[in-house]
């Protein structure tokens, strides 16, 4: 069987990529609920932080599987 | 899925998304290629033929457009049905996303800002259907729209702040004077980062939700046994209800992120 070694990139890639933005947006999370469960009345704000820190953190690992892709259409 | 199989799924793939294939050229059976072979007759610079994910953007289009027109047609203070779910929207649209942001002098842009959100909703939205395309799920769309929110900061800046303070306003003031050398080149790529990312989040996260749909369900057609053909088109049908999710998610995310951005065009830090 012929090895691709651009496919075992891509899937590198991915995996490796989404290991910092998964730790970053558990930590987002957990932050965020722990703030809303000591003042439940500033939830509206911490939810609407919360996702646009979500998304930053995300398009890191959004990056990555654009190069995976690139990768593994190659 | 219609093609044999013996083609491999995975090999399949990709071709789902590719726009260049004659199977692009089809929008639930309506044959679009003797419209593109009457628009290749004009005289212009450019390809304008269409594809699904055209036709797509012309229904998004159409829908957002009409169904806002509709609601606003409405009369009386009690609104019911549609009219109340797009009146709910868009008072989210207003308040949340951007009255918090922009402040009282961002209202001139809730017409823009409005327009982004229920256009890259619809066009989300509309992708689901399956047979359909998600315009969305391509990097020409995201960052087409992505570019007028680039020229909209830049321009409202320069409005606001004057065309050369804007420029200078980029690095914060009272540094020592060495510093600026390696902060304003930091700070142009940091403005430049600014589209690239939301192009590409709102891209890249539409196509990895229907790949891991289309993934799944090539597992189902992978799996050998009737007996577990069942679980990947569970998995499938969950992702898909996460997908409809996603679709509000990044569409409001589009928008508060464009609302951010010209809202620090309008009030700068100092």
């Amino acid at each position: 069987m012929e090895i691709n070694l651009a496919h075992l990139g891509a899937g590198l890639a991915m995996g490796l990529g989404a290991l910092g933005p998964g730790i970053g947006i558990g930590i987002l999370a957990g932050k965020a609920l722990e703030g809303m469960a000591r003042q439940p009345e500033a939830s509206a704000t911490i939810r609407t932080s919360m996702f646009i820190g979500l998304a930053f953190a995300e398009a890191i690992a959004l990056y990555s599987f654009v190069m995976a892709i690139l990768l593994f259409t190659k | 899925m219609s093609h044999p199989e013996s083609v491999s799924p995975m090999t399949q793939m990709f071709e789902e998304f590719d726009l260049t294939t004659e199977h692009a050229q089809h929008f639930f059976g309506i044959d679009l290629r003797p419209l593109n072979k009457l628009l290749a007759q004009l005289p212009l610079p450019f390809d304008i033929s269409v594809n699904k994910a055209v036709v797509v953007l012309w229904l998004a289009a159409l829908l957002s457009f009409g169904l806002i027109f509709y609601a606003g047609r409405g009369r009386g203070l009690v609104a019911k049905g549609l009219r109340n779910a797009i009146e709910a929207l868009f008072q989210f649209v207003k308040t949340d996303i951007v009255e918090d942001n922009m402040g009282h002098e961002g209202r001139k842009w809730l017409p823009f800002i409005g327009g982004l959100f229920f256009f890259i909703l619809f066009s989300n939205l509309l992708g689901l259907i399956p047979g359909s395309f998600s315009p969305t799920s391509n990097i020409n769309v995201t960052a087409t729209l992505a570019i007028l929110v680039f020229f909209s900061i830049i321009i409202q800046g320069m409005i606001k702040q004057g065309g050369f303070g804007f420029w200078k306003n980029l690095a914060p003031s009272g540094l020592p004077a060495w510093l600026y050398i390696i902060m304003y080149p930091l700070e142009f790529v940091s403005l430049l980062a600014k589209p690239f990312s939301l192009a590409v989040r709102l891209f890249a996260n539409l196509l990895a939700g229907h790949i891991v749909i289309l993934s799944l369900l090539s597992l189902g057609i992978l799996a050998g046994s009737w007996l577990v053909k069942p679980v990947p088109v569970f998995a499938a049908t969950v992702m898909y209800g996460f997908e409809i999710f996603v679709a509000f998610i990044q569409a409001y995310i589009f928008a508060i992120l464009t609302a951010l951005y010209i809202g620090t065009a309008i009030h700068p830090e100092h």
